[in-house]
């Protein structure tokens, strides 16, 4: 069978295209920022919390690393409005992105923290500096530059997994092209151009992150310098 | 069967009709002429005490496999009503759904009686009887929301399923200002609507008598009709005394209640009044 490719009616269509990916985009930084902060809060209760706090910040993880994002998704889109809880698909999806990228941002936090040698912990409590001061000025610099690479590919995967949330009816990127391709029947042609749009998102994603990542822990920041050596 | 058969039923009649465009024209021309004995394909169906008609068993609630692999379903059970009114036996000839009517014209099947909506693309290819089955879109909504037609749909969020029939002429009707949202299968259309995501959703009218009586809490009521495609029995071109035999039997089984009470049967619903073709 000879498939005619019919590109035209894909530019006719560009600016619900771009309009799609750059909710996609929206909602990929806003789940990363809103996740990294609760992450961060999390993973500093599981290390340092009390007792009762780190069992209910594992189960939390265990939770969300343990059950599918589309499930999670549906609970909150679908379920919370029988107990009176409305979000628009939009917000909804925020949130369930938000909830998700923590949960594991919340791991990759913790291996950070506990990469951190004892001895410099320690040598923290002899000079006397409390708690958060330990972690402000000892851990969190090395922690950080420690996972950095992690958090990266997690970030570049919450993008990539955004295009479920197009199930609750948000039109991103995915939610965009399926309505496109099954009006206009060019499925080959708008799953090709979607493919197209995720590589160049993940591969522009990417680059900005090692910047991030060169301007924060290579260019000589002075933390890294008394760090390093 | 569940509501989500069913409206894949819905879904695949609306692409078979897509896929027969492409692939009615080819099989036209490859039409094998069966072999007229002198009194016509309806003699011969008598005198063979054997009438050979279309099964298609992949659309819920028309035609569908029961628990023992034997197809079942209204068209199955119209289909058998025919061949006993003829005083013959029935012959299934399973096709699938962009088959149904290639497989007629290729004389595989005296008739097709598969859930064929009366199209003019059709028409131009086969004869079609008059109509005994009717298949309806409708918005459905709760009963706290206020929509008596297409106008007030305006600001209101309506759910609709990509790549099904309600797609295709749902956004049609709606005014400027009409809030479309689209999900991937049905089952997520039916739970927006039941959980308020929206006010109300575009579906065949199996659906909404089916998750209406399933959620009886959400109180789901048919707001208005959108289009309803009817849909009847098929012969090959030049057919006319069994085309004939088919008008008559329409008329008579219509006149007696036997359609509506294999339609309702299957799917649930009246029957619509079946206008005269």
């Amino acid at each position: 069978m000879k498939y005619v490719f019919q590109f035209g009616i894909v530019w006719d269509h560009l600016p619900r295209l771009v309009e799609g990916a750059w909710l996609t985009l929206r909602l990929s930084v806003g789940a990363f920022v809103l996740g990294l902060m609760l992450a961060a809060l999390l993973a500093f209760a599981r290390t340092s919390g009390p007792r009762g706090v780190r069992i209910a910040v594992t189960a939390y993880v265990e939770f969300i690393r343990n059950t599918p994002f589309l499930v999670q998704l549906f609970v909150i889109y679908f379920s919370l409005p029988a107990i009176g809880i409305r979000f628009e698909a939009v917000t909804a999806a925020l949130i369930g992105m938000t909830l998700n990228f923590a949960g594991y941002a919340t791991e990759i936090l913790r291996a950070g923290i506990e990469s951190v040698p004892r001895s410099q912990i320690e040598a923290g409590h002899s000079l006397g500096f409390s708690r958060l001061s330990i972690y402000r000025h000892i851990i969190v610099y090395p922690a950080l530059r420690a996972v950095y690479p992690a958090l990266a590919s997690q970030f570049v995967l919450l993008m990539l997994g955004s295009s479920i949330v197009a199930a609750i009816s948000v039109e991103e990127l995915t939610g965009i092209i399926n309505t496109l391709q099954s009006t206009t029947f060019r499925a080959f042609e708008f799953y090709f151009v979607a493919t197209g749009f995720y590589l160049t998102l993940a591969l522009v994603l990417r680059l900005l992150l090692d910047a991030v990542y060169w301007l924060a822990f290579v260019r000589g920041h002075p933390a890294e310098k008394a760090w390093a050596r | 069967m569940n509501r989500r058969d069913m409206l894949m039923g819905a879904a695949t009649a609306g692409a078979a009709g897509v896929a027969l465009l492409a692939a009615g024209s080819d099989v036209a021309h490859a039409q094998v002429t069966p072999a007229q004995t002198a009194g016509g394909v309806l003699d011969r169906i008598i005198k063979d005490k054997k009438i050979r008609v279309t099964a298609e068993v992949t659309s819920p609630p028309f035609g569908i496999l029961d628990r023992n692999n034997q197809p079942d379903g209204s068209e199955i059970e119209t289909s058998r009503q025919l061949a006993k009114d003829l005083g013959v036996e029935l012959e299934l000839v399973q096709v699938t759904a962009p088959q149904r009517i290639p497989a007629l014209l290729a004389g595989r099947a005296d008739v097709a009686i598969s859930s064929l909506s009366i199209t003019f693309d059709r028409a131009k290819t086969v004869m079609f009887a008059p109509p005994h089955g009717a298949l309806s879109i409708v918005i459905a909504g709760a009963k706290k929301n206020s929509i008596k037609s297409a106008a007030d749909l305006a600001g209101k969020k309506i759910g609709l399923t990509r790549a099904t029939l309600e797609e295709a002429t749902v956004p049609g009707i709606a005014p400027q200002g009409t809030n479309l949202v689209y999900f991937d299968d049905i089952a997520a259309t039916l739970q927006a609507m039941v959980s308020g995501q929206v006010d109300a959703a575009g579906m065949s009218a199996f659906a909404a008598k089916s998750v209406a009586d399933r959620n009886p809490r959400a109180e789901i009521e048919n707001k208005f009709t959108v289009r309803t495609a009817y849909y009847g029995a098929a012969v090959r071109p030049g057919d006319f005394d069994l085309l004939q035999f088919l008008r008559t039997w329409v008329f008579l089984n219509k006149q007696n209640g036997v359609l509506a009470r294999i339609y309702q049967k299957y799917t649930e619903i009246p029957l619509v009044d079946l206008p005269v073709l």
